[in-house]
């Protein structure tokens, strides 16, 4: 269901007031309730279909880690909400009842795919290797007795009788089949695949292949001599032959169509997400500088606040919008003074950890720290941020005339409090540092206690 | 500052020659524009604009003819192999300027991507500005450039500590090893990264300016040879792109 875009409130806002005034905040005032402009679409909403909800009866996808069943049963019992052993019983009975329920259940397992399933607390899963290998170890001998079954029924004495001659052979074919088929099927499908592969899974197929061919030639011939086994191996041979050479050419042609169609479905879908993605921030973005064209100091916040937006979409690696870490926390801030303020900050991160109180107090310091040299100071305003093993330190630096801490009258809260008070109820330390061309702030905290950084 | 020496003691008589390499004629015009006014109003013509290009392959034509002393090369350029500045400074390998020293290359970038800043450092770019740069700045690093010094941002020094460990506090112990910073280095790169010029590095480290050029040279080299693996990584996926 395509959501029809609409701007988001703020948006709409601004657009209706025009040209909004803008001012900049008082020293106690909430930045976010004056900011009249669009924050810069952390998550853009796109024009296609959002994942479906969760549906309410579970998928039907098969597990391989359970047995060594395919698994069927389970998943359609998990389907249906219905116990185990019921499906079970009514496919049993179904199969005894002219063969559908083996049938229904071969197709089920073609068709059902293999996926993750929760967990059941009542099954075990077999993870591990030994109970696998042991798995293997009894499908091997069961195809090994099968194959001497087979061979068996191959010469002719034997085959007198109905049992003998039909449903034997029908029966090998089937497990052959089955040993085959259940090595595609595998969950580890990579580990014959894969260079790692195995004698195990060539070992299957080769006996699944060789029991079906055989069950085959049992039923086919019904007893007939070897040479004339022979000749219908032969016969079959050159049909299957024929039959690659003629539909080969179309079989690669429909095979490359197949692989077009998939390329181009797949740009089609980044198309759009670039699409979407530019019409919600860039395109919202030069309307408003439009509108706002004749304010010079708008303008510039705004295509500053986008360009920052378009770059981390472009570069950015991991989810944004989220002060999950200490590096992200700190942008983040950097980001909203500048703003509000409309000044540019060169901002530097080295390293990263974890957010927590302590470094969320860094964090607050450092706001105010770059609020006090992008309103007081001069430009470039920059910032240096390193969060290393030996703890933090944050620089903040301008180009102003720089101010003397002992100068600033002891009603104004803001170095004092905001910055020294909170660095060291933090345990940090805070220095403010007046230089030839302007100031430094430096913050610094101890790493995190437990070592982890 | 009449008369500069390079870093091989020849002596180089007048302004420094500059190519201009950008896929955008504006920037190219507003570079050009910003810089003149800036030497007309100090009065010092650091340098002149003998060429201008905006693709791969033109830039390596001009380069070639015009033998310039420096290149601002933009990071992301079309044409050639696909790899941008790194294809041009590929194409121009060996290329002398008029007074004999091999053509140097100050990148010029938007980008913020670290392996792009790094692909075009490690082909043998001198430095790396951002193209927010005030034309002063942009003057001293040409100038600086030209001599045969190294030019870092601060962001640059930023990725410099980060892909060296240094920021996680690992430190050569020996100045020559190529995987680590010194702890010198290390200083001066930190110094860089909390925007201090170079004379401010200088001053906070009670050592000549000659001396950080030195430091910044020396983990220029190293950024360049080092094989350290987020190093190599990076230069790999630039490759793959």
């Amino acid at each position: 269901m395509p959501t029809p875009y609409e701007p988001p409130a703020a948006l709409q806002r601004t657009v209706a007031d025009g040209a909004a005034p803008v001012g900049p905040p008082g020293p106690g005032g909430a930045p976010g309730s004056w900011y009249p402009y669009p924050e810069p679409a952390p998550a853009p909403r796109y024009p296609y279909p959002e994942p479906a909800p969760r549906p309410h009866r579970p998928p039907l996808v098969r597990s391989r880690t359970r047995g060594w069943t395919p698994g069927v049963c389970a998943a359609v019992a998990e389907h249906l909400g219905v116990s185990r052993r019921s499906v079970r019983l009514t496919f049993v009975l179904l199969t005894l009842a002219g063969g559908a329920g083996l049938a229904a259940y071969l197709f089920l397992w073609a068709l059902t795919p293999e996926g993750e399933v929760a967990p059941d607390p009542l099954s075990a899963p077999t993870h591990g290797t030994a109970p696998e290998r042991r798995q293997w170890g009894a499908m091997l001998a069961a195809g090994a007795v099968l194959v001497v079954v087979g061979v068996v029924l191959l010469t002719p004495v034997l085959g007198g009788s109905v049992i003998g001659s039909v449903l034997v052979p029908l029966f090998t074919i089937a497990v052959g089949a089955i040993v085959a088929w259940s090595n595609l099927d595998d969950a580890q499908r990579s580990r014959w695949l894969g260079s790692g592969a195995g004698r195990y899974g060539w070992m299957r197929v080769a006996l699944g292949a060789g029991l079906t061919v055989a069950g085959i030639l049992v039923l086919v011939t019904r007893g007939e001599s070897l040479t004339a086994v022979w000749d219908a191996l032969l016969a079959a041979g050159a049909v299957l032959v024929g039959v690659l050479i003629v539909s080969a050419p179309w079989a690669l042609r429909l095979w490359g169509d197949l692989r077009r169609e998939q390329v181009a479905a797949a740009r089609a879908t980044e198309r759009a997400d670039i699409a979407a993605h530019l019409h919600d921030s860039v395109l919202q973005t030069l309307a408003l500088i439009q509108r706002q064209s004749q304010d010079a100091a708008a303008v510039t916040r705004l295509a500053r606040a986008q360009e920052r937006e378009l770059r981390s979409w472009l570069y950015a690696a991991g989810p944004q919008g989220s002060a999950s870490t200490l590096a992200a926390a700190v942008t983040e801030v950097a980001h909203d003074v500048e703003d509000l303020q409309g000044v540019p900050i060169d901002l530097v991160v080295t390293g990263d950890r974890a957010y927590e109180p302590h470094g969320a107090a860094l964090v607050q310091a450092m706001r105010e720290a770059l609020f006090n040299a992008v309103r007081h100071g001069g430009t470039p305003v920059t910032a240096y941020v390193e969060i290393g093993p030996s703890g933090v330190e944050a620089f903040v630096r301008d180009r102003g005339d720089g101010f003397d801490l002992e100068a600033v009258p002891t009603d104004r809260l803001g170095v004092r409090q905001s910055i020294l008070g909170r660095m060291e109820r933090h345990g940090g330390t805070a220095r403010v540092r007046r230089r030839d061309d302007g100031t430094e702030v430096e913050l610094r905290l101890p790493p995190i206690e437990g070592g982890a950084s | 500052m009449s008369q500069q020496t390079t870093k091989g003691g020849a002596v180089q008589p007048g302004p420094v020659r500059v190519v201009l390499v950008d896929d955008h004629r504006m920037f190219r015009t507003g570079v050009r524009a910003e810089l003149t006014e800036a030497m007309a109003a100090s009065g010092i013509p650091v340098c002149e604009f003998v060429g201008e290009a905006p693709d791969v392959d033109t830039a390596i034509q001009v380069i070639r003819a015009e033998q310039p002393d420096v290149v601002l090369l933009d990071v992301h350029l079309p044409g050639g192999s696909g790899n941008g500045g790194v294809d041009v400074i590929h194409g121009c390998f060996g290329v002398q300027s008029r007074t004999g020293a091999p053509v140097r290359f100050l990148a010029l970038s938007v980008s913020d991507a670290a392996e792009d800043v790094i692909a075009v450092i490690r082909a043998g770019a001198r430095g790396y500005v951002t193209k927010t740069i005030g034309a002063r700045d942009l003057i001293t690093a040409i100038r600086r450039v030209a001599d045969g010094d190294a030019v870092f941002s601060p962001r640059l020094a930023g990725f410099v500590l980060d892909a060296f460990g240094a920021a996680a506090g690992e430190i050569a112990e020996v100045d020559e090893e190529l995987d680590r910073l010194s702890a010198r280095e290390r200083e001066v790169m930190r110094l860089i990264a909390r925007g201090y010029q170079y004379k401010e590095v200088a001053k906070e480290l009670f050592i000549s300016v000659k001396t950080v050029e030195t430091h910044v040279s020396s983990v220029l080299r190293k950024l360049q040879l080092s094989s350290r693996h987020e190093l190599t990584a990076w230069a790999m996926n630039r490759r793959l792109l």
